[in-house]
This record gives structure tokens, sequence and C-alpha cells, in this order.
């Protein structure tokens, strides 16, 4: 494995989102501060406690988990796609660099981002109401391997992805309905059956779930299952992503 | 005559039904300059894909200094540099900016002041800080030369780098291709302008719809035919080779 480049191909891609930070750092912050506003702050004084915990407290890791999954998908589908479409890819392809490589170098901004505007999403969250942070190693857990599971997803999606509209499908059409009927705003203890049994279903319940008990100490789901589903959703995208890498898939002919 | 840096042995490469490479052989030897012509769609860039790694070969073999351009691709790809076809460039970076990741990438600790002086030799100093999609068509081309060099690579590919450049701009990149020469880097050249072939090329290699049809000195090629212009004896070549297929 070659480690300088590593270095030089993740630092690339953390200026890459530095150098646009309106767009990949205040647009996502800003995005989701106004989710707060409306559903913790406006619709959350009416709502009284969901779990045993104040509306307002409840919703601040469903929406700081929102915006990691949607920001580390992003950051590696987007990239990777730019550089497919404006030739630049070649630059890596030629150059002495493995699937390693570029999987450690990709995922590892994309993480980058998202910590940071999930970290942002808390600060904000902070002037509203104060929060406890029940269990700090389920909290970092759930925040490495998830953002980890959506930036490899970003890069499968880029390798397949021959259009922009390919690109969009994913977070418009799967990513967000799924986050918010992961859980993000309500307990799926208030749903009835099937529902509740149906969103049993949805993986992105599992990490919403997961980041809420870090937080919170509460969650629809243990942690160790939430843990379990994040665990094996990242190893299927590994596998997947170092797969399509070594082959070549939709960038060497 | 020296060893050959370049090695390529029965390279077929087809996509689907289409066979773009046919059982090619050649080998380029250590310090010249190699064009390989052929028209649009005769495989000259599909053979400089296999061999930089951009495409993968569907038989054959091919090595760079002995070694192996897939099993050892992580030394192939330090040996060789590749100016592409196609100008792409990232509008996030500045060409001084493109030029360090791009000695990162090939595993070259990155020198800003290497960096700078690629970018003098390439008339890119004063430019060195721009965003690179307000350089010039000819000025980005100059920087995909740049970024070709920034690991010193024994072998150089250069892909059509005169397509659509201005005849001054092409005599600057003769002289370029010259002075690396000069300085020891084997170059491989594909081009459309037979002129660029007669006046830089050591050997000239004609590829027509996969196959390789002459590969062959420069000198005894003219001498051979008489002194008559390359240009005729390529047409004429390329009009057998047609006569052969649709017989």
């Amino acid at each position: 494995m070659s480690t300088i480049a590593l270095k030089t191909l993740f630092l690339k891609e953390v200026r890459r989102f530095s150098k646009v930070w309106l767009q990949t750092i205040l647009s996502p912050l800003v995005t989701t501060s106004l989710y707060f506003l409306v559903f913790g702050v406006a619709l959350g004084s009416r709502l009284r406690e969901i779990s045993g915990v104040p509306y307002i407290q409840f919703v601040v890791p469903g929406l700081v988990m929102m915006t990691m999954i949607r920001d580390s998908f992003l950051n590696t589908s987007s990239s990777l796609f730019q550089s497919k479409i404006n030739g630049t890819i070649t630059d890596i392809l030629v150059a002495p660099i493995g699937a390693l490589e570029m999987v450690l170098a990709y995922v590892g901004a994309a993480m980058i981002r998202a910590i940071i505007v999930g970290t942002l999403v808390c600060l904000v969250a902070l002037s509203f109401t104060w929060f406890p942070l029940h269990h700090m190693g389920w909290t970092l857990f759930f925040t490495i391997f998830v953002t980890a599971t959506l930036a490899l997803l970003g890069m499968i999606v880029a390798l397949w992805a021959q259009k922009f509209d390919h690109l969009a499908i994913f977070p418009n059409f799967v990513l967000l309905p799924l986050a918010f009927l992961g859980g993000v705003f309500y307990s799926i203890d208030l749903l009835p059956e099937p529902w509740h049994t149906v969103s049993r279903l949805n993986p992105l319940l599992y990490m919403v779930n997961g980041l809420r008990f870090g937080f919170l100490g509460v969650a629809d789901v243990s942690p160790v299952t939430s843990a379990g589903v994040v665990l094996v959703s990242f190893l299927v995208v590994l596998v997947a992503a170092s797969a399509l890498l070594r082959s070549g898939y939709n960038l060497r002919t | 005559m020296k060893p050959p840096v370049l090695r390529c042995r029965h390279v077929t490469k087809r996509y689907g039904k289409f066979t773009a490479l046919k059982d090619l052989s050649l080998e380029v030897y250590e310090g010249e300059i190699f064009a390989l012509l052929g028209p649009n769609g005769a495989g000259k860039s599909t053979l400089i894909h296999c061999i930089t790694g951009l495409a993968k070969r569907s038989e054959g073999s091919i090595e760079v200094l002995g070694f192996d351009t897939v099993n050892d691709f992580r030394t192939t790809r330090r040996l060789v540099g590749l100016v592409p076809q196609e100008i792409g460039y990232d509008p996030f970076f500045t060409p001084l900016e493109s030029l360090m990741i791009q000695m990162g990438l090939m595993g070259v600790e990155p020198n800003r002041s290497r960096a700078e002086s690629l970018l003098e030799t390439f008339a890119l100093g004063d430019k060195r800080d721009a965003y690179t999609r307000t350089l010039s068509g000819g000025m980005k081309r100059r920087l995909l030369v740049a970024k070709a060099l920034v690991h010193d690579p024994r072998l150089l590919f250069l892909d059509e780098p005169t397509s659509g450049v201005d005849v001054e701009l092409r005599r600057e990149l003769w002289q370029e291709v010259e002075d690396l020469r000069t300085a020891g880097t084997t170059i491989v050249l594909t081009t459309h302008y037979i002129e660029e072939a007669e006046k830089l090329a050591d050997r000239i290699g004609i590829l027509h719809k996969g196959e390789l049809l002459l590969v062959e000195s420069r000198e005894s090629l003219l001498e051979r035919h008489g002194g008559r212009p390359l240009e005729d004896i390529y047409l004429e070549l390329i009009r057998k080779a047609d006569g052969r297929h649709a017989a």
C-alpha cells in the first residue's frame, strides 16, 4: 500500500469539500437546523415526551444521524462521480493506487465531513435544549460505522451511475424516505401493526436508534441489535465496494 | 539495440464482440521516440489504455522494464506517465495544487519547488494559483503534460498531444518532446499528424483496425520507399489493408 498516495488522496478529498464549505458544511447545517426548529421547537412544545424524554431532546440524535447519513453518502458519491464525468479519475487510475487506498481515502474524508456537520448540528441543538451524552462508546461506534457504511454505499452508487439522474435516485428516493420512516421524528412504538413490524425492516431505523441510545439512553431497539445490523450492513457494502473497485467496474474499460 | 522498456506480446482487447486489438506484439526501446500512427478507431488509444491500466487486456502480456502491468501494477505505474487525449481537469484546484496532488498520487512526496519548476518549464508559472478552469485550452494541455511528468517517468505516453492545438503550441510541444528524449525519457506518441511523426519519431508503427501493419525505423521506411513522403506511404499501406479486409 502506498501511504503517500493514501494521504494525498485523503487530503485532496478533504480539501475538495472544504473549498465548497457553503455547499458541503453550511447548507446541510441550515437545513437540519430548520428541521430542528420546526419539529423540535415548534411542534415539540405540544408533543411533550416520547420514550420518557422531552420531544425536543428526542429528535436531536435522529437529526444528527440523518445529517451524517446524507453527508457521508453525498461526499463519496458526488466526488467519485464527478471525477468520472470530468475525466480526472484518470489521474487516480494511472497511479500506483489500489482499491484499499481508494476506499480508505474516500471513506475517511466522507466521515470527516459527516462528523463535522454532525458536531455542528449538535452545537445548534445545544443552543435550544440541553441533552445528555448517555454512552460515549455507543455514540462513537454508531457515528463511525454508520458514516463509513454510507460513504461506501456512496462509492458503489457513484461507480454504478452513468448520469447525474442516477446519482440523485439514492438520496432522494431511498435515503430520505428511509430516514423519515426510520424513527427520526417518532418512536416506532407509536405505530400500529403492520407498520411497526415493517419499520423493523428498515436498516436506517437501527442507525437512528443506535445513536439515540448513545445520546439519551432510550431507543426502540436494543443497542446490541442495532450494532449487529450496522456491522452487517458495513461489511456488505465494504466487500461490495472493494470488489467493484478491484474489478474496475465502470472505471477501467 | 538497448533492452526494451515496453514489451507487448500477443495482446488482444475485446469489447463484447468487437475486437479492438488483435494479437498485437510490439517492443519499444529505451530512449527512443516511437510514433504510433493510424486512422480513428485503429486501436491506438486502446493500446495505451491497456498499458497504463485504463483498460483491461483480454489476452496477452504487457511488461514495462520487465514488470507485468497487471501483476506488478504498482511498479509499472510508477515507471509510466500518460498525457491523455481528452483534457480533464479538476475545477477545485489550481495548477500548482494539481501538480502537488499528482506527485502524491504517484507515490512521490509532494515537492513545491519541483511543481513550480515544472510550471515554469511549461510556461504556466504565472498561472500557478489560477483556477484550472480559467486556463486556455493550450494551457490545460500543457498542464496535462506537466502532470504526467511529476514522477519522472521512464516511459511517457502522449496520446494525440497536439490534437486541436494551434501551430505555435504544437511546435512548443514538439520541442518539449525532444527535450524529454534528450533527458532520457522513452516516448510513445500517437498522432494523426504524419508531419509530427516524420519530424519526431525514431521508429514508426502503423496500426489499422487493431492490427499492427508495420513497425520500422523512420529512416529505413523512407529509404525503402524511395524518399516518398511519409504521408503517401501511410495512405498506401492503409488502402492496401482496407483492400485486404474487403477481400
